[in-house]
């Protein structure tokens, strides 16, 4: 028979323990304030961040968009009940692609916090889709991207108010093995619309006024 | 030393998921052509270019939403990566989905 062997290493008591998840803690908030907050979020109170070059990961260009520049005065709504009032003129764009198999794509709007677009859009197959916003540098606290709806779809149809400033818009992945052209119809108050493909580049798309939609129209029979 | 240890791992968790979180995330769709214990390199579909990937041990494998084994990325096979990185020129694998052969344009 033999004897069971019983370990002998001393049992850390309970201030120990205490004493372990302190120290514990408190190292884990100083690497939160110097390196993650810092890389994470741009917030750099101790000035670690700027310093280690960690700031720089905080900005990466699909994180936290730039505004383009526009001619003539920010499209934001000055609202007087239920109307709001722009310095300037909607506008309208479509945009049609095909998504090769398990593709994606961005599309996206530059709008100013409060702006209205009506948009609709179809799909010759079902589709990941996430209608969702990047925010733009300097636009407020919050997250740097928020999803406002996250679900299979094959087509969508309603009109959006920008929560914030910054870039909003749709994603589209084909999930299957054959191609999938999607069509999205929009008119609002944008300054501007951007195509993010799968490789990350980026390539602004031109926007129409109404006055070419009347044109349009008048020329059908 | 318990104490040292513990906090060297925090940092290190801490540390990986602020590399990995500040990165973009890119999608390589093609065949594969070269496959090592360390990297992994797809023909794109659609240009025909090489990229080439690390891959680690934390690099996913898939076929039909189910984790596969890292031996079953063949040569020639189909697969849709998603990987991290500043560039399409250096970027870790994060997860390889096995698919099939697309439909081809008649």
């Amino acid at each position: 028979m033999t004897t069971p062997t019983v370990s002998t290493a001393p049992v850390p008591s309970i201030a120990t323990l205490a004493k372990t998840t302190a120290i514990a803690l408190v190292v884990a908030g100083v690497i939160l304030i110097t390196l993650v907050l810092p890389a994470e979020y741009g917030i750099d109170p101790l000035g670690t961040g700027e310093r280690l070059g960690l700031t720089a990961l905080a900005n990466p260009p699909v994180a936290l968009v730039e505004m383009p520049k526009t001619e003539g005065a920010a499209l934001v709504p000055v609202m007087k009940g239920p109307i709001g009032e722009y310095p300037s003129g909607f506008k309208f764009d479509v945009f049609e692609i095909e998504l090769a198999p398990y593709e994606y794509v961005e599309y996206k709007y530059s709008m100013e916090q409060g702006a209205s677009m009506l948009f609709a859009w179809t799909a010759t197959g079902g589709l990941r889709h996430d209608m969702h916003a990047e925010r733009a540098k300097g636009a407020g606290d919050g997250p740097a991207e928020e999803s406002f709806d996250k679900q299979d779809r094959k087509q969508g149809t309603g009109s959006y108010a920008a929560p914030f400033t910054g870039i909003h818009g749709w994603y589209w992945e084909n999930p299957g093995g054959e191609p999938i052209k999607v069509r999205l119809t929009t008119a609002g108050f944008y300054s501007g619309a951007v195509e993010i493909k799968s490789d990350r580049s980026r390539h602004p798309h031109a926007l129409q006024s109404p006055e070419s939609l009347a044109a349009a129209a008048s020329g059908t029979p | 030393m318990i104490l040292k240890q513990l906090a060297v791992g925090i940092a290190a968790m801490l540390l990986a998921t602020v590399m990995l979180s500040a990165h973009d995330e890119y999608r390589i769709i093609g065949t594969v052509s070269k496959i090592t214990a360390t990297t992994l390199a797809v023909k794109q579909t659609k240009d025909g270019k090489v990229i080439t990937m690390k891959t680690d041990a934390n690099t996913l494998v898939t076929r039909d939403k189910k984790k596969v084994a890292r031996n079953d990325i063949k040569t020639g096979g189909h697969v849709v990566v998603d990987a991290l990185g500043d560039t399409i020129n250096d970027l870790l694998v994060v997860e390889v989905r096995l698919v099939p052969a697309p439909a081809t344009k008649e």
